[in-house]
């Protein structure tokens, strides 16, 4: 024991002094590895992480957003009173047009009673899908329009626009948080409508359909009022601007396309104006009007009144049955159909939608205008984006009248 | 130490008037810089330039290394801005507006609830947890907008004249946070128009006007200059031929680096003399038989001298700051 005390105090003492020669060649193999994963090229390691941290930022600044608009949208009894009421009014609605069809029926108005209850479905659908579009069509803009400008007045937007927060989480996180009250007043509506299931003729994927409609358009809509929102000063300037932004794209449009069809002497039968051509059906893919009647001719029985208002704007001809095809006037193949009131019509032959059951074309329009609206949806997003905060704003070949503009707005 | 702010040629213009004419700064690490000007001198617009919230015209500025105009978004992580007029989100409660600027941050939920709780402890706001923003005191909103740019633990503080709109108690408690701020390490740029209210805090000020600054550097050091040198005025009876006279007597003398005759009839002379060469320059005016009613010497504290040299010739200017 003691002759192996300073034994081992020698040996480590001479451990000591070999350990700097030792440790040196150790500690360069160890950091041979590290080196080398340290050498990766920056253009390999920096991309994947930036990205990775950039959603996480988006996705951190939109909840952000989201979670501050709707505690203060959901707080206190407000919004839950404002459902409530809603939901009766649905309620009180749909029975009132329940117990009108049923009388109707009553008293042999309208029509065979044999299919009375799907007719009388069909019905509640239609009043119920219809009343929502006009919901959706009137608070969708009003939510979004003083989604930025509100900001701005309150003088909180620079606060906002300091944080590391992009200005697209801001643009999405208003867009959606000013949506989702509404999107839960539609989705409170759903078992309403789903009273129409009791009385039969209108299926779920009808619903679906409807509702389909419903959200492109509300998301459609908020994108403008947020657009006028970014862009105008004051949220007065740009509800005004929202709606005539709102009336010219839904309406307007559908204006133009009826002088123009007035005008036209291509299509036999109809108009003997001046032009030369239909109007292009694009023009009326903003109108929800129309494409809820796309949907609603799918629960028609047969060719009715919502059919022959989306024929009026697709001109393609109702019934899946192949006609005798006539002479072909040059081009499109086209076919002859009987009318509603006993007469031919002819048309282009059927080539794209799908054939239901009762031989109705359906599918032809609704999915081109939700389609529509979430494009417009996107490009307003876009320049949104652009318009929120004047620092970070890309700046594209604008006209210097339109950059004053813009400009003069922000300052 | 090198400057964690530094602006290099400034230059912000709008359509046709330039706000910032090339803002030359640096500002150390843990300083409390202090810009001061009148209203309009450019001293908002710089620190919105710093704050990315503008674009310079021309020029660059680099917060702790980042370029406001290559990076960004990296500037925003390394400051925490505070507005001249900011408002506040209706419908908010005190720890879910700082909950929101956390979230915007980033910030992970377990560290949020701890750090709120902190910093209202900090700005003395804890009891006002579940208040409604806008039901507090100007005061408290602005200290609760302080601590908003506290939440991600910012190297650099900009604060855009704080003190403005508060009571003389709000001022102290300001003055108080911001001191508590330095201790922790922060730099603080903070403007102001009111000299008085930057004196005591801040350890360099830059003396900005008309976009451009007129001075800069440690407080003591720039009132050592601005006292070294000094604006006398003197009020001569007779016409015209009577001011001329004394006028060009004055500008003759030793010290005098200007005189000119303002509107009013009175002389101003800028002056690099102490107080005993003036009193000589006096005597020898009542000496050359000069008829004067009076014979002051301005510039007796900070505020007075500032106030003149923001509204002062050029020329004057020059005298004053380059003694």
């Amino acid at each position: 024991m003691s002759d192996s005390l300073p034994m081992s105090g020698h040996l480590a003492h001479e451990d000591d002094a070999a350990a700097p020669v030792e440790r040196d060649p150790n500690e360069r193999v160890e950091a041979v590895p590290t080196q080398v994963v340290a050498q990766r090229p920056r253009f390999l390691r920096r991309p994947r992480i930036a990205v990775r941290e950039r959603l996480r930022s988006a996705f951190a600044g939109f909840t952000a957003i989201g979670v501050k608009e709707l505690r203060g949208r959901m707080r206190g009894r407000r919004a839950f009173v404002i459902l409530t009421v809603y939901l009766l009014l649905l309620a009180v609605f749909s029975w009132m047009v329940e117990l009108t069809l049923e009388q109707q029926y009553g008293r042999g108005l309208a029509g065979s009673a044999a299919f009375a209850s799907a007719q009388i479905g069909a019905g509640i659908f239609t009043a119920l899908l219809m009343l929502e579009t006009l919901l959706v069509v009137a608070l969708a803009p009003a939510f979004t329009a003083g989604a930025i400008s509100l900001e701005r007045e309150k003088q909180t937007l620079d606060l906002l626009a300091t944080t590391p927060i992009s200005s697209l989480s801001i643009v999405i996180g208003k867009l959606l948080s000013a949506l989702t009250y509404l999107f839960i007043l539609i989705f409170a509506s759903i078992p309403m409508t789903a009273v129409v299931f009791v009385f039969g003729g209108v299926s779920p994927d009808d619903i679906i359909r409807g509702y389909v409609v419903l959200f492109a358009t509300a998301i459609g809509l908020g994108s403008v009022g947020l657009f006028f929102s970014a862009l105008m000063k004051r949220t007065q300037a740009a509800t005004i601007a929202t709606y005539f932004g709102v009336l010219a794209v839904c309406l307007g449009s559908f204006f133009i396309f009826y002088f123009w069809n007035t005008m036209t002497e291509s299509n036999v039968g109809r108009g003997f104006g001046p032009l030369r051509g239909r109007p292009p059906e694009a023009l009326v893919y903003f109108n929800p009007y129309y494409a809820q009647a796309d949907v609603l001719c799918g629960v028609e029985n047969g060719f009715g009144y919502w059919c022959s208002q989306v024929a009026y704007v697709t001109d393609r001809s109702m019934f899946g049955v192949p006609f005798e095809p006539t002479v072909d006037t040059g081009g499109q193949p086209r076919v002859v159909v009987p009318d509603q009131r006993g007469g031919v019509f002819i048309g282009p032959a059927l080539d794209v939608a799908p054939i239901q059951p009762f031989g109705v074309v359906r599918d032809s329009f609704w999915p081109k205008s939700a389609l529509s609206w979430l494009g417009l949806a996107a490009v307003l997003l876009v320049a949104s984006v652009q318009l929120v905060s004047p620092a970070r704003r890309w700046n594209p070949g604008l006209p210097r009248a339109v950059r004053r503009l813009m400009r003069r707005n922000r300052s | 130490m090198s400057a964690i702010v530094r602006t290099e040629g400034l230059v912000k213009r709008y359509d046709g008037t330039v706000a910032v004419a090339g803002i030359d700064l640096a500002v150390e690490e843990g300083e409390i810089f202090g810009l001061v000007g009148p209203n309009g001198a450019g001293k908002t617009t710089t620190l919105r330039i710093l704050a990315t919230l503008l674009a310079p015209s021309a020029g660059d500025a680099e917060i702790a290394g980042h370029s406001v105009r290559r990076d960004p978004a990296a500037v925003r992580h390394v400051i925490g801005f505070m507005p001249d007029v900011f408002g506040v989100y209706d419908d908010m409660k005190v720890w879910e507006y700082l909950d929101f600027f956390a979230r915007c941050y980033g910030i992970p939920a377990a560290r949020r609830r701890q750090m709120i709780g902190d910093l209202l402890d900090l700005v003395d706001l804890a009891d006002k947890r579940d208040t409604y923003v806008q039901q507090l005191s100007r005061g408290m909103q602005q200290r609760l907008c302080l601590a908003h740019t506290l939440v991600h633990d910012p190297r650099v503080l900009i604060l855009d004249e704080p003190a403005s709109g508060l009571d003389p108690r709000a001022r102290v408690e300001l003055r108080e946070l911001l001191r508590e701020l330095r201790a922790m390490g922060k730099t603080i740029l903070i403007s102001s128009h009111i000299l008085p209210e930057l004196e005591e805090l801040c350890t360099s000020v830059a003396i900005v006007d008309r976009g451009s600054v007129l001075a800069h550097g440690k407080v003591a050091d720039i009132e050592r200059r601005l006292r070294a040198g000094a604006v006398l005025r003197v009020r001569v009876v007779g016409g015209i031929e009577a001011i001329e006279a004394a006028r060009d007597h004055f500008a003759a003398e030793d010290h005098v680096a200007s005189a000119a005759i303002l509107d009013d009839g009175t002389i101003e002379i800028g002056f690099r003399g102490d107080e005993a060469a003036s009193a000589r320059l006096l005597a020898r005016a009542v000496g050359a038989g000069i008829q004067m009613s009076s014979f002051s010497r301005a510039a007796s504290d900070l505020e007075e001298l500032f106030l003149q040299v923001t509204a002062r010739e050029p020329a004057t200017l020059a005298t004053m700051l380059q003694a």
